[in-house]
């Protein structure tokens, strides 16, 4: 270890991250700041992403005084995206009190885009090619662009190139009536036609993850989730927006019987022994909301005299071959976490809190269930034994997507900012190291996550 | 060209009748109409000479059905110019847009010569209101656009069915540059003409052509087959038939609106059999291969517009498929991709 040692690395982070490559400084949070999460259609109807996502960075800037500062690069993205929006994140800063000369970029990975952002800065800060940066994401179902139907477009593309106004008028009476319904985003997966939840449905009837379990784990998120908000958790995470002040999805008052009357809404048509399990209670709902996160340098952080919560130790990304049934669509965390922990050299033992991404309560399970299985670790994942189970104590103990709801590319701030504050602050509690393993699904069979240490 | 003298699977020898060009299909339903309505008022009255169904032989029983023993055959076909149709083709049936023609798009090139075949005044069945029951095609090597083509195409394997006859269409496209090396591309279509009967296969002794338990799985009430789990779900909107007729020119009343398909009996109009067999063939991906064999048997027609619940999976030696309803859970069609 001693030869590969950079020079003016602590022996602390040496020490606590001895797979960092040679050359590589520790990328630190210092914090984050989010608006509160909207069920889609209510406060925010009628804000934009590029609204949104201005909103959430500049409660990041005050918090941390940022006003004027030029950072290094802000990352983020939006799932449903306008066109014109194609430099969401830019016209954001531009909008924001940061310098306009903080460079940024878009870039989307699906539900896995805010987490995938905060890799991207962490690795740029980790190679030292940028001091600081915010990580974040924004999406809308209320304001979500409408596209013209396939014909219509092709026909106004054609009367734009026309050259002459009989061209014109032949492009247009290529127009056909049907041509006129315009197109709203679907969530249904572009190769299979299923959506997300009808994909999931399925993957819950493979692993054969009942109606009852999927109810528990809606309940304690929308209890963890009133508890935190109750124990101020948020108060330095989240800034009011639109009047308001806390997720609207939250239902501190739900109960396992109230859950237990909703009807199934995906997997209806899948037949016997496949029952159908899913409801609008354990899955989530679509959601408004942005979020962003501040990372940096330890000696940015310490100049400024700014909080460090945590240190995001390293990052796995993974697909899964869904389209033919392979695999579940939303099971490529299930793949990542086991390289990554390999990679680190750590195991689930090791974490004291697991975040782990409830697009659905059954993905939740299905995820603990594959890690647990003998057969699946050692045929899907080259595991000689299962990797083990997790501790249902240290899983989503401020509750997760279920409760706060879900905009696509808000959500990896979302959990990002919350494990690190988590492990920051049980670290003072116990004075020892705390670790946060984040696990994100995304469509596409994609999936993404990550370690995050206290420092 | 003795090596290459066309004959049926079952080794009977073809006469060969070269057509200038590829015929193409909407002409051809237009005639074939005209000779179903023929063969029609034919079977409506019994003791009438009966176009198609042979000479009577005197004694006032119709002779046996029999095929024309011709092929058609068109030489020098070009594809230089098909980019613009086949990239409209491959969309429609969700392939990648490239200038390789998949094996759907043969068929649509090569079937029209055989639907040539089957509205001549001497084929014995009638085009129209004929059902498609199954394709079995194999691809043997990547076509792509510039290719010059030879395509050929008859009729063969009269067959009974308990529901009438079954017929196969043979059409095979063949590299103009060696046509004599074998067909590149050779698809078998099954139809079957409903009421028509073999006099010399009463039904007590016809020889069964697909197992009984088979059959009546098929033909089961819905309701009674349990699916697998699905990986694709395809919503078709009510211009399905519309666009793959556009496409492939087979504009087949029963495909283009609901009220001509209620003339032939139908609630709705039903998707093309060969554009649901594509689309299965297009979900296989590329792991099919630039060679593969692709089967499709049909079980029930998918009403416009629907949703078809797919499961296409790996099996043994390449991709299984089935394609449902998920409501009523009554198949539509099976089929395998094989790569060869």
């Amino acid at each position: 270890m001693a030869t590969r040692k950079p020079s003016g690395t602590s022996r602390n982070t040496r020490e606590a991250n001895p797979s960092a490559p040679a050359g590589v400084r520790d990328a630190v949070i210092v914090g984050g700041n989010r608006i509160p999460f909207s069920r889609a259609g209510k406060k925010y109807a009628d804000a934009s992403n590029q609204e949104m996502f201005t909103a959430a960075l500049e409660g990041l800037v005050a918090r941390y005084g940022l006003q004027g500062e030029r950072l290094g690069e802000v990352v983020g993205g939006a799932v449903l995206k306008h066109s014109r929006d194609f430099n969401l994140v830019r016209e954001s800063v531009l909008g924001s009190s940061l310098s306009p000369q903080t460079p940024a970029f878009d870039l989307q990975q699906a539900c896995a885009t805010g987490l995938e952002a905060a890799i991207t800065v962490a690795n740029k800060i980790r190679l030292g090619q940028i001091e600081s940066g915010v990580a974040g994401g924004s999406d809308t179902i209320s304001d979500a662009p409408v596209a013209v139907s396939e014909g219509l477009r092709r026909a106004l593309l054609d009367a734009s190139h026309a050259k002459t106004l009989q061209a014109r008028l032949k492009a247009f009476a290529k127009i056909r009536p049907a041509d006129l319904k315009p197109l709203t985003p679907a969530t249904d997966e572009p190769r299979t036609g299923l959506s997300m939840g009808e994909h999931q449905a399925v993957t819950t009837a493979r692993w054969g993850i009942s109606r009852a379990a999927q109810d528990e784990v809606a309940l304690a998120s929308h209890q963890h989730l009133a508890a935190a908000w109750d124990a101020g958790f948020f108060d330095d995470l989240v800034t009011p927006f639109r009047g308001l002040t806390r997720d609207d999805n939250l239902r501190a008052d739900t109960s396992l019987e109230k859950l237990a009357k909703l009807k199934p809404v995906f997997g209806r048509g899948l037949a016997e022994p496949a029952e159908p399990t899913m409801t609008a209670g354990n899955s989530t709902p679509l959601t408004d909301g942005a979020s962003t996160v501040l990372l940096s340098s330890a000696a940015w952080a310490a100049e400024r005299d700014l909080p460090v919560l945590a240190r995001l130790v390293d990052a796995e990304t993974a697909a899964v071959d869904f389209v033919h049934g392979h695999d579940g669509l939303l099971m490529a965390p299930v793949h990542a976490v086991p390289r990554l922990l390999a990679r680190n050299g750590l195991t689930l033992g090791d974490f004291d809190f697991f975040e782990i991404h409830e697009a659905f309560a059954s993905t939740v399970l299905t995820t603990l269930a594959a890690w647990e299985d003998a057969d699946y670790c050692k045929a899907e994942l080259g595991l000689e034994a299962p990797l083990g189970s997790v501790d249902r104590e240290k899983l989503n103990v401020n509750g997760s997507s279920l409760a706060a709801g879900h905009p696509f590319a808000a959500t990896g701030g979302r959990i990002l900012a919350t494990a690190a504050k988590l492990v920051a602050a049980k670290a003072a509690e116990t004075g020892r190291p705390a670790r946060a393993l984040i696990s994100i699904c995304a469509a596409g069979g994609l999936g993404a996550t990550a370690v995050v240490e206290s420092v | 060209m003795t090596a290459a003298a066309p004959a049926t699977s079952a080794g009977e020898p073809l006469r060969v009748e070269t057509l200038p060009t590829l015929p193409g299909l909407g002409s051809l339903y237009a005639r074939g109409a005209a000779a179903s309505g023929r063969i029609a008022a034919g079977r409506a009255m019994p003791g009438l000479p009966v176009i198609g169904q042979g000479r009577s032989e005197g004694d006032g029983e119709p002779a046996p059905l029999t095929l024309p023993d011709v092929a058609y055959r068109v030489t020098r076909v070009p594809t230089a110019e098909l980019a613009h149709h086949l990239h409209d083709y491959q969309r429609l049936l969700h392939e990648p847009v490239t200038d390789v023609l998949p094996a759907g798009y043969l068929h649509v090139l090569a079937f029209p010569l055989a639907t040539a075949v089957m509205v001549r005044g001497d084929f014995p069945l009638p085009l129209l209101g004929m059902v498609h029951l199954a394709n079995d095609v194999e691809l043997r090597g990547p076509v792509v656009v510039g290719d010059v083509l030879e395509v050929r195409a008859w009729a063969e394997n009269l067959r009974p069915h308990k529901r009438g006859v079954q017929v196969d269409l043979v059409a095979e496209v063949r590299p103009q540059a060696d046509p004599d090396a074998g067909p590149v591309w050779r698809g078998v279509s099954t139809y079957l003409a409903k009421g028509f009967h073999l006099p010399w296969s009463d039904e007590a002794d016809a020889p069964r052509d697909e197992p009984a338990d088979a059959d009546a799985e098929d033909r089961a009430p819905a309701g009674t087959w349990t699916p697998p789990l699905p990986t694709g779900r395809w919503a078709l909107g009510p211009g399905t038939g519309r666009a793959y007729g556009a496409v492939s020119g087979d504009r087949n009343p029963i495909h283009l609106s609901a009220l001509s398909a209620k003339a032939f009996g139908f609630p709705r109009a039903i998707a093309h059999g060969m554009y649901t067999a594509a689309r299965a063939l297009a979900d296989v991906g590329h792991a099919r291969g630039d060679a593969y064999r692709w089967t499709v048997e049909f079980a029930s027609p998918v009403l416009l517009p629907g949703t078809v619940d797919v499961a296409v999976t790996p099996d043994d030696d390449g991709f299984a498929y089935v394609g449902w309803n998920g409501g009523r859970r009554r198949q539509h069609f099976r089929g395998t991709v094989t790569p060869l």
